[in-house]
């Protein structure tokens, strides 16, 4: 099979989420000698952002953006191992976490899986992350972005609590910060002093590679 | 037109008719207990009163419950074993779980599971004997005990569990990481057959409600758009709630589902429906479909709305605000019923304020009506 060819069904098997053919056809690509980052950026990540392109059309919803991202990681574990050291570019780094007393994770499962595909580093601390373990996260991994999740009103103040907490740490003006969760509205973000509050997934990671991309 | 009692305005409004007042009222398991909640009651508000109408009996089923440390923390770890195998699932429970409503902490927060019963393929036969082997037996003790004790001050409903898809996508599979999706991805025989299953189980359940001497039979359903997208729901959510619907309304009862999520992708699907009445529907800012859309596009249709939680967060002005804003969009306020948190706890000032708002909402609302309801407030 030609190169092109490898590279057009690992994209399909993307788009049509498909689990069997994408670690198939992987295994075969990298057998066959195709380069892994062609078969990553030209295969894998342009059908994610063609799934990325239905969900913003309305063809496809949250349920195929989480198994698209399934079905590319699938593939990466195929291809992972054939990628050499050297010239990995990473694009930026996130830490990332459900405040504390909120153990929801769905939304931030799919923005942490969607950052790595577009080549960030995450930084996943979990749910129900109390403050204090927030900012030493920043403090050992010194992230460009900090990102919460929080689904429960009751646990929102959190949200502001670490900003207060990255200020007193003196880290505020050095990492911008990210808010999602369906009752984060952008009144409540601003008025803690949030950069920027996620309408979706894909709009917050758009956001996040705004940050990090020279103008 | 003479006044009506709180339980009136609920069930007239609910029956599509005009009342004497907007119908606001709070959920029983949300109010707080106090001299706020007296005044508020004495001012008009409601209360709706979720009891079951059954009760769970498992046959070859052993349950057990044992406290374990897990990461550091303390869990709940529940087994269920029947002669095909084993299941559990582990919960961390917020301090006064057992001690307020059912197990809700505190803080009005349900225990977290942090283990669901379905973690490998092979669950999914175990947990299909345990639903098989349920049987669901009438006990409207409850129900009439509350109906007795509320009277006129407000309204019983029949509470009935998470319908069966929602009951894998949201309890039994569990939607973390997103796992409910990828096993109806990977393993779709294995999740449409203990769905057919749990349905198959679940009919005895309907007419036990609809049989029972509740008002409205309540399905907590929690439906957002976003997770039970538009192909979901029509395939599983629609028929089960035909199948609710044509018993409830058999038996002379309406049907509510509680839909609090964002619901503007199934607007149309749920005009489909035969659900009586929205439970819950939040407008902006924390949904998606605004209340006056919603109210025009479900004619057949009532609403109970409930107030958001991003609301009252930013307090009692707020509130004020996001309350006056309502009135105004859903004159002349017909078909429609305020419901003061379906979530939280409210702070004894937003309750207040809210109350204060809506206790001259004198139907028909007029524009005129509503700007006097603020000069008040002013």
């Amino acid at each position: 099979m030609a190169v092109e060819k490898y590279l057009v069904s690992l994209k399909g098997s993307i788009v049509n989420l498909d689990f069997d053919t994408v670690v198939k056809v992987a295994q075969e690509a990298m057998e066959a000698g195709v380069d892994p980052r062609r078969a990553i950026n030209e295969g894998m990540v342009s059908g994610m952002a063609i799934v990325g392109e239905k969900f913003e059309k309305g063809e496809y919803f949250l349920s195929e953006l989480v198994v698209a991202a399934e079905v590319m990681k699938e593939g990466l574990k195929v291809v992972n191992p054939y990628l050499k050291e050297e010239g990995s570019q990473r694009l930026g780094k996130v830490v990332i976490a459900t405040v504390e007393g909120d153990h929801h994770d769905l939304g931030k499962g799919i923005v942490t899986s969607l950052l790595r595909v577009h080549g960030f580093e995450v930084v996943d601390l979990g749910v129900d992350v109390a403050t204090e373990r927030i900012i030493d996260a920043v403090k050992e991994h010194q992230p460009d972005i900090v990102g919460m999740s929080a689904l429960l009103t009751l646990t929102m103040p959190k949200m502001g609590e670490v900003i207060e907490a990255l200020k007193a740490a003196s880290f505020r003006e050095k990492v911008k910060v990210i808010l999602g969760g369906t009752p984060v509205t952008l009144e409540f973000a601003e008025s803690i002093g949030a950069d920027h509050r996620a309408v979706n997934a894909l709009e917050g990671v758009k956001k996040c590679v705004e940050w990090v991309t020279p103008q | 037109m003479a006044e009506m009692t709180r339980r009136e305005r609920i069930m007239t409004a609910s029956g599509k008719k005009r009342v004497d007042k907007l119908p606001f009222f709070h959920i029983w398991r949300h109010c707080q207990i106090g001299w706020v909640e007296r005044e508020c009651r004495n001012r008009g508000m409601g209360m709706s009163w979720a009891r079951p109408s059954y009760i769970v009996e498992m046959h070859g089923v052993e349950v057990s419950e044992q406290q374990l440390m897990v990461d550091g923390k303390k869990v709940y770890r529940r087994t269920y074993s029947t002669p095909v195998g084993s299941i559990y699932l582990d919960e961390r429970r917020d301090p006064g779980s057992g001690e307020w409503h059912g197990l809700r902490s505190w803080k009005d927060v349900q225990p977290w599971q942090t283990e669901r019963l379905i973690k490998r393929p092979e669950d999914y036969e175990v947990l299909k004997y345990v639903v098989e082997h349920t049987e669901y037996v009438p006990d409207y003790f409850p129900i009439e005990q509350a109906k007795d004790w509320l009277g006129e001050d407000g309204l019983v409903t029949d509470f009935l569990p998470h319908q069966p898809m929602q009951m894998l996508m949201i309890d039994w599979i569990g939607s973390e990481g997103g796992r409910f999706f990828i096993h109806h991805a990977k393993y779709p025989d294995l999740v449409e057959d203990l769905y057919r299953a749990i349905a198959r189980s679940r009919e005895p359940m309907y007419e036990i409600a609809a049989k029972s001497p509740a008002d409205i039979v309540w399905c907590g359903d929690n439906i957002d758009g976003v997770l039970v997208n538009p192909r979901l729901f029509e395939k599983y959510f629609m028929p089960e709630y035909e199948k609710m619907a044509k018993i409830c309304h058999e038996h002379g009862k309406l049907l509510a589902v509680h839909m609090d999520g964002r619901v503007g992708v199934l607007k149309d699907l749920i005009t489909k429906t035969p659900i009586d009445i929205i439970e819950a529907l939040h407008p902006p800012p924390m949904g998606d479909l605004p209340i006056g859309e919603a109210l025009s596009l479900w004619k057949d249709k009532v609403i109970w709305t409930g107030f958001p939680g991003s609301v009252y967060v930013l307090g009692p002005e707020a509130t004020k605000r996001h309350a006056l804003n309502l009135l105004r969009e859903v004159v002349p306020g017909d078909r429609l019923c305020i419901e003061m948190s379906t979530e939280n706890l409210v702070s004894n000032e937003n309750l207040l304020m809210l109350t204060s708002v809506l206790e001259n909402a004198e139907l028909p609302l007029t524009r005129e009506k509503i700007d006097q309801i603020e000069r008040s407030l002013s």
